[in-house]
């Protein structure tokens, strides 16, 4: 069950990705949904549990992608168990964290794909990470202020009842 | 060591990555035989109706963007289209009055009359889903008949890619532009074969041109049929760069695609072992 959810929104997150506009790209790169998922959701657990939603987002984005899924598959699993592993050493309530924790898990995502995936031209591979790294950031950056914005009011409406 | 490979977190990572690694190689191995990856085959149908359900929601978007448009628009493109209209009125009978010269010509010259082609259209319902492959997929699987290898295209007589792979009721298709697509193809004027294969980036590369090839910046390159898989004579892109290398002594070419992946909605799966009407 704990996993229900966060595999709803990585499904999601998918079915998302392919219909992005080209317009929002950076570089050359849209942001990875299925990635900033994953990271939002492996940064607030444990090493274990980002590692077995990294082997379900891979899946799932590799099998939208239809080219190699155990890239996918294993890049991701090895992206959510760092995530949680974050957790554990660099928690903290300042938004900048995750949104520098999706810039640097996203780096080691895709230097990790592109060392199974060699492109060849070094230098728009390279382009693209750079845009994709800027995206997710910005992305992770909203969806965390967002989701601090909707607890907090959870909480002040939590303690309004009380009174 | 022993005791961190005990700890569950790395043992779980371990378990995984192996899982992921033999996944991998049993769906590459599939994609190679060009037979269905049931293990896939059953993700996909889950993941189908999130791809649709976006797609429909992006249609619906765009459909109300055009109807909350200001009077004023819509009037210039009713004007715009009617001259458009009038435009290829004139266009179309030129090109019949062609046409037919051209198949009396041939008939004259016995040469082969091109039939029409068979293939099934399709709708794309998500397209790059990811950074590195230039892939998208199509509301159209096996049970239209669609078969691995197919060429896609669009108006135009344009070539976008190939198919990849089919599930019972889509499939992803390649583009041109993917690192991993690779087609004959040739340049219409001079009719010089050679090599086209994707970068990854925006333009394509016609390689292994013999070293006198007659390749200019403009030309138009279409498919050669070269493997009897692309039918012979879509269109590929325009020559924007010709690149002579004297100590190899080939010629290569740098190819604009005429249409790019996130241009296409419509696009029709082409069957092998056909020939476009020249």
């Amino acid at each position: 069950m704990r996993y229900f959810w966060p595999v709803i929104t990585l499904i999601a997150a998918a079915g998302l990705q392919g219909n992005l506009p080209a317009a929002i790209s950076i570089w050359g790169a849209k942001p990875d949904l299925v990635l900033v998922v994953l990271i939002s959701y492996s940064l607030a657990a444990d090493p274990a549990f980002g590692a077995g939603l990294g082997f379900v987002a891979g899946l799932v984005h590799g099998s939208f992608v239809g080219f190699s899924l155990g890239s996918f598959i294993v890049t991701r699993t090895i992206t959510g168990f760092l995530s949680g592993l974050v957790t554990a050493r660099l928690f903290s309530e300042n938004l900048l964290v995750p949104a520098l924790s999706a810039v640097w898990l996203t780096v080691v995502c895709e230097v990790l794909f592109l060392l199974s995936n060699p492109r060849p031209d070094l230098g728009i591979a390279l382009r693209k990470v750079a845009g994709e790294c800027l995206s997710n950031a910005i992305l992770t950056l909203l969806i965390q202020f967002a989701l601090r914005h909707l607890d907090t009011h959870r909480k002040i409406k939590l303690a309004n009842a009380r009174i | 060591m022993l005791s961190v490979l005990r700890e569950k977190a790395v043992l779980t990572l371990i378990v995984l990555v192996a899982l992921g690694v033999g996944i991998g190689a049993a769906h590459d191995r599939t994609l190679d035989r060009g037979t269905p990856f049931l293990f896939q085959e059953i993700v996909s149908l889950v993941l189908r109706p999130s791809a649709s359900g976006f797609h429909l929601a992006a249609v619906a978007a765009d459909s109300a963007g055009h109807f909350a448009r200001p009077r004023r628009s819509i009037l210039k493109e009713n004007s715009d289209l009617r001259s458009e209209v009038q435009r290829l009125r004139t266009e179309n009978a030129a090109l019949t009055e062609a046409a037919q010269e051209n198949a009396r010509l041939r008939a004259a010259l016995g040469l082969w009359q091109s039939a029409k082609l068979s293939m099934v259209a399709a709708e794309v319902i998500s397209r790059n889903e990811s950074t590195w492959f230039d892939t998208a997929t199509i509301d159209r699987g096996r049970r239209a008949g669609i078969g691995r290898g197919w060429a896609v295209i669009t108006t135009g007589s344009r070539l976008v890619g190939q198919v990849l792979e089919t599930d019972a009721f889509t499939s992803r298709i390649v583009a041109l532009t993917d690192s991993n697509s690779a087609v004959g193809a040739m340049v219409q004027r001079s009719r010089s074969n050679g090599f086209l294969q994707g970068q990854g980036g925006d333009y394509l590369t016609l390689s292994y041109l013999p070293k006198d090839a007659d390749v200019k910046v403009g030309d138009v390159v279409i498919s050669s049929g070269m493997g009897r898989v692309i039918p012979k004579g879509f269109v590929i892109g325009r020559v924007v760069k010709v690149v002579h290398n004297k100590v190899m002594g080939s010629t290569t070419a740098l190819v604009r695609p005429s249409i790019r992946l996130d241009q296409i909605e419509q696009v029709f799966v082409v069957k092998p072992g056909q020939s476009v009407p020249q």
